[in-house]
């Protein structure tokens, strides 16, 4: 149980996705323009990261490891996203059109970020149990949005701010994700080893 | 060796397999029912999602006159789009009016006069409140609200004044709604090759125009007097009636008589 709780926070804050190990950047940056659109494209991450965690640990420990064919893990893993965020996208458009309709085009764009990959393989890596993969793959996907929000909020204030002229547009938007980090920095020292 | 490659590439394909056989089943178990029509029916229209029809978009207005079988108009269509939405839908097809956005202040930013020095946020509606930055309270803030809501890009700012291309513009209205002081309106527009417009909004008495503008509209009535004009005055502010329009040479004189050249022309 502690290494769970060890796992979810270290996951979500210390060893967040996207301000540590700069993972999912391009969805981070690309759809952090409104609060709305970027609660949607959370819950997706969440989502997808979670599912996509355990699956992808079942078919690495279950087949892979059996077979010995651990060198087909990125592939065999991008395969794993990619039919999973299939699936999603066809059960949120049959039972919940408004929920369909509000994700849009993110749902799909999933199948391409980096950070969901990234998870699958951090937690081969490191060799965790199958609930540890699915508490990873979840705080992952919580850690992801987090920050996301955080930007997404940054951003639509920044909309009344007088901003000089040659930082409009991307500059302020990638110096703040750059002070963003700098402040998830100080979570670094959250938990004693 | 061959044992690995053989081993590999059956369960990749076996992973592979079993993916699409999923897939395939889930998306004939989870088959949305969709009218046809509607695709259809979206692949005539637009497309832009400009909203001047009254839905929030392209798809919902599809869905809705497919629903409804009622006539409605997709303005930025204009009468192509229509017919061929109503022959579609076996419709009576509707009358599209099309029309032109023009912008009642046509001053650049030497001309309109400003005494108090704004800082704040860079949007009209905060200006508006403010009463900062212009010493005309009907005239254009110019920080381009309308720009960042034009769906066909047609607005843009040339020397703090608003300049539209009507050949850009689809005459959705979305401008005339974000404008904090009023100053667009749809005019109609028969493909005429010039669009003339009374460019300034101050209803103010001459002197009171001529402290804030140097190209206000004084309300001196020439271009009422010449003949057949379709131009009145309104509050010490020349309009135009353009139902009353008879010909352009009469605009093009009005144009050449005023005296503050407040009155315009926009060249398609």
């Amino acid at each position: 149980m502690k290494e769970l709780v060890l796992i979810f926070i270290s996951t979500v804050l210390i060893n967040n996705f996207v301000l540590t190990y700069f993972l999912g950047i391009c969805p981070f940056l690309g759809v952090s323009g409104r609060l709305s659109s970027a609660i949607g494209m959370g819950f997706s991450v969440i989502f997808v990261m979670t599912f996509a965690s355990s699956i992808a640990w079942l078919i690495y420990h279950l087949i892979l490891v059996k077979l010995n064919l651990v060198f087909l893990e990125y592939i065999v893993f991008i395969l794993v996203i990619a039919s999973l965020v299939q699936i999603v996208e066809m059960f949120v458009r049959k039972y919940s059109p408004s929920l369909y309709q509000a994700l849009g085009i993110y749902l799909p764009l999933i199948t391409t970020n980096c950070a969901i990959l990234g998870c699958a393989l951090f937690m081969v890596a490191r060799n965790y149990n199958f609930l540890e993969a699915v508490v990873y793959g979840f705080s992952a996907g919580l850690g992801f949005t987090v920050v996301l929000l955080v930007m997404a909020g940054i951003r639509e204030e920044l909309n009344y701010c007088e901003v000089p002229k040659v930082f409009r547009g991307a500059p302020i938007t990638l110096i703040t994700a750059g002070l963003l980090a700098l402040c998830f920095m100080g979570f670094s020292g959250l938990i004693r080893a | 060796m061959n044992e690995i490659i053989i081993k590999g590439l059956a369960v990749m394909g076996g992973l592979g397999l079993a993916f699409s056989v999923t897939l395939a089943y889930l998306s004939h178990r989870l088959k949305v029912e969709s009218n046809p029509l509607v695709e259809k029916v979206l692949d005539i229209l637009p497309g832009i999602n400009c909203g001047a029809c009254g839905f929030s978009s392209c798809r919902n207005f599809a869905e809705a006159i497919v629903a409804e079988r009622k006539p409605f108009t997709c303005i930025p269509g204009g009468e192509d789009v229509n017919r061929k939405v109503s022959q579609l839908l076996g419709i009576q097809s509707q009358e599209v009016k099309r029309v032109k956005a023009v912008v009642h202040c046509g001053a650049t930013k030497d001309e309109k006069k400003v005494s108090s020095f704004y800082v704040g946020p860079t949007s009209c509606a905060f200006v508006d409140i403010t009463l900062g930055g212009l010493d005309c309270k009907y005239g254009c803030i110019g920080l381009g609200d309308c720009v960042s809501v034009c769906p066909a890009g047609a607005i843009s700012i040339k020397r703090g004044k608003v300049v539209i291309d009507i050949k850009k513009c689809i005459g959705c209205g979305r401008c005339a709604k974000v404008c904090p002081r009023n100053l667009f309106e749809l005019v109609p527009w028969q493909g005429e090759s010039k669009i003339y417009f009374v460019a300034c909004n101050n209803e103010e008495k001459v002197g009171y125009v001529k402290t804030v503008c140097e190209r206000g509209c004084i309300g001196c009535g020439i271009c009422v007097r010449i003949k057949d004009s379709p131009f009145y005055l309104q509050n010490n502010l020349s309009h135009i009636n353009y139902q009353q329009i008879s010909n352009e040479e009469i605009l093009e004189e009005a144009k050449n008589k005023c005296p503050t050249k407040c009155i315009q022309e926009l060249n398609a």
